[in-house]
């Protein structure tokens, strides 16, 4: 007896070969599903946005920016951190208060308040800002980028956020 | 549209001849049920692998982070715990898998000569697997996963004369920790895969070179024979599926949840094995004194020897089961003792009561209220207090316990120990936990 003298043919061939098919295609779409959306899931995923309070208004120097630190607990993925942040705020005649994030818009540097020129100047790659935010100098695309804020029962409270750097506009990370 | 592109590739890598070779193998007899085992491990192998590399994307091989990486994949991650749940059950199946492909081989004696090599390779692969299963277990660093290796490599150490040294290396050291955990990964990640593979592909090389054993009938072996492809690829595909479908029920159905964080102060956990070191793990049990050690090692160790030389032992080329009854009574009679020892094991582990959940409260709040920065149990914690390791052997009577955690002072005149702010329950859980600190 010749090899493969009983191998299918035809209809019936054909109906194996495309049964496997659709098999593999079954079990390969029921795998690849569950494992790309456990794989991208995190990309899909905000960080929770909490009010934090950085102590009284009243404690702040009228138009004088003031580095405010707070502690809290970050989580990063499977891992809790504790982690201490630095923002400036700048106080208005009004009681208005003006957060800036700590990280310069043009590449992610962290800016200096500047005493003597009342200006605030990052040391990275020379931009500079006005009190009120604003590009004065330098290469910096766009203005500080202000926080979230507001007042209650006297308390500075901010969300954190962080935003692209090198763009015109604000985008949030 | 797919055969054109095929056909543009096949024109510059000209795949026909391969593909010939690949599909059109003959096999004696024709296709058959009988030969989907093999199929169905590799395709198990396969599921493995695929869902192990995925939970390496979140898993982290270290003591202190290794239990946590694992709850984040359980219960964080979109999809984690379905992911978790097939490698968990695709390992038994695999077992599984393996067992119905050798025995398939066993019963159709098809690892006599030609094809003894692939036999003993087939062994090889079998015993990685196993090793696939111990290094495994370790990796979520729970209490089961410490306590249940702690027992493997103790009976490592049984072996005569280099057994310390084998316990030694294992561990990487003295105690079972950091090194243990990340050599246990390394081994399970990278060094086994790497030999398994090149094991089965040395397993189909072979199996390509000798070619299907066939059935054991010579009259249905000559009657006819059929291509692997399409009908054999069909059955295995088709089996590959149900498989598929049974892990993935199984993954939804039945979680597996973790043990509390392995902790190696609580001796109170009792370990279980996987189902399939259940049955040795009962056989241990009937090995007394002298012999147990005989039973840890020499017992696995005669096992895999009468496997490896099974095709020289048996040399009958008679591959029809009714010309090989010995032999086929001994594999039944093996078969006998292994699943009569898994079935006591399962029924004995679901006789035994679970541990009380009163004594895990009592656990925690010994953790809460930070007991051991005055009291030492089983070697931690500070000396400045009774160590309590075996409290319960001079205070067996609990409602001492309960008096005294009221008010040490006036139970034990001249007590430093605090008043803790204790409800009913946590004096009862606390007291449940002190009575198991027990010597025996």
């Amino acid at each position: 007896m010749e090899d493969g003298l009983s191998t299918p043919v035809g209809t019936r061939r054909s109906f194996f070969v495309k049964t496997t098919v659709f098999i593999s295609s079954l079990i390969g779409i029921s795998l690849a599903v569950p494992l790309i959306g456990y794989v991208i899931a995190p990309a899909f995923q905000r960080r929770p946005k909490e009010w934090v309070s950085l102590g009284k208004t009243d404690e702040l120097p009228i138009e004088e920016p003031k580095a405010l630190d707070y502690s809290l607990t970050e989580k990063d993925g499977w891992q809790e951190h504790h982690a201490t942040k630095g923002v400036w705020a700048v106080k208005q005649a009004d009681g208005h208060v003006t957060v800036y994030s700590p990280i310069c818009p043009h590449l992610g540097c962290g800016f200096r308040w500047d005493q003597q020129d009342r200006l605030f100047k990052c040391p990275c790659h020379g931009s500079i800002f006005n009190i009120d935010g604003t590009v004065k100098a330098g290469p910096a695309p766009r203005p500080l980028d202000t926080l979230p804020s507001k007042i209650e029962n006297g308390n500075l409270l901010i969300q954190y956020e962080e935003f692209k750097s090198g763009l015109a506009k604000k985008v949030e990370l | 549209m797919a055969s054109r592109f095929y056909q543009w590739i096949d024109r510059r890598l000209r795949l026909k001849p391969l593909e010939q070779t690949l599909l059109n193998e003959p096999i004696p007899g024709g296709a058959s049920w009988n030969y989907v085992f093999g199929s169905a491990t590799l395709f198990l192998f396969g599921l493995q692998a695929l869902t192990g590399m995925f939970l390496m994307v979140y898993y982290v091989p270290a003591t202190d982070h290794a239990y946590d990486t694992v709850q984040y994949i359980q219960h964080e991650v979109w999809g984690g715990w379905f992911v978790r749940g097939l490698h968990h059950w695709g390992a038994s199946a695999v077992m599984m898998a393996i067992g119905l492909h050798m025995l398939q081989v066993f019963f159709d004696g098809a690892y006599k000569r030609p094809r003894e090599l692939m036999w003993i390779v087939g062994v090889i692969l079998l015993a990685m697997m196993l090793a696939f299963g111990f290094t495994g277990y370790l990796l979520p660093w729970d209490q089961n996963a410490y306590w249940a290796t702690q027992v493997g490599i103790n009976m490592v150490g049984s072996v005569p004369l280099i057994g310390d040294f084998l316990v030694k290396v294992l561990r990487g050291g003295e105690t079972l920790g950091a090194l243990t955990l990340s050599r246990f990964f390394a081994f399970h990640v990278a060094f086994l895969p790497a030999a398994i593979v090149f094991g089965i592909m040395l397993h189909l090389f072979i199996l390509r070179r000798v070619g299907p054993a066939g059935p054991h009938d010579e009259a249905r072996a000559k009657a006819g024979s059929e291509t692997f492809y399409p009908r054999q690829v069909f059955m295995d595909a088709l089996v590959m599926l149900g498989v598929f479908g049974i892990v993935s029920i199984l993954a939804i159905s039945m979680e597996f949840p973790l043990a509390d964080r392995a902790n190696p102060s609580d001796h109170t956990f009792i370990p279980v094995p996987e189902w399939y070191f259940l049955f040795f793990y009962e056989l241990l049990k009937y090995a007394p004194g002298a012999l147990g050690p005989l039973a840890t090692w020499l017992l696995p160790t005669l096992f895999f020897t009468g496997l490896l030389l099974l095709p020289f032992v048996d040399r009958n080329p008679e591959r029809h089961p009714s010309s090989r009854r010995v032999v086929l009574a001994g594999g039944l009679s093996f078969l006998i003792v292994v699943f009569g020892l898994l079935g006591i094991s399962l029924r004995d582990l679901y006789a035994v009561p679970k541990r009380d959940p009163s004594v895990a409260r009592g656990i925690a709040l010994v953790q809460e209220f930070k007991c051991q920065t005055c009291h030492r149990i089983h070697g931690e914690g500070a000396n400045l207090a009774p160590d309590l390791s075996f409290v319960a052997d001079r205070r067996p009577d609990r409602n001492w316990h309960i008096q005294h955690f009221k008010n040490p002072a006036a139970v034990n005149p001249g007590s430093f120990m605090p008043k803790f702010p204790l409800n009913d329950q946590q004096l009862n859980d606390l007291t449940s936990y002190m009575l198991t600190l027990k010597s025996g």
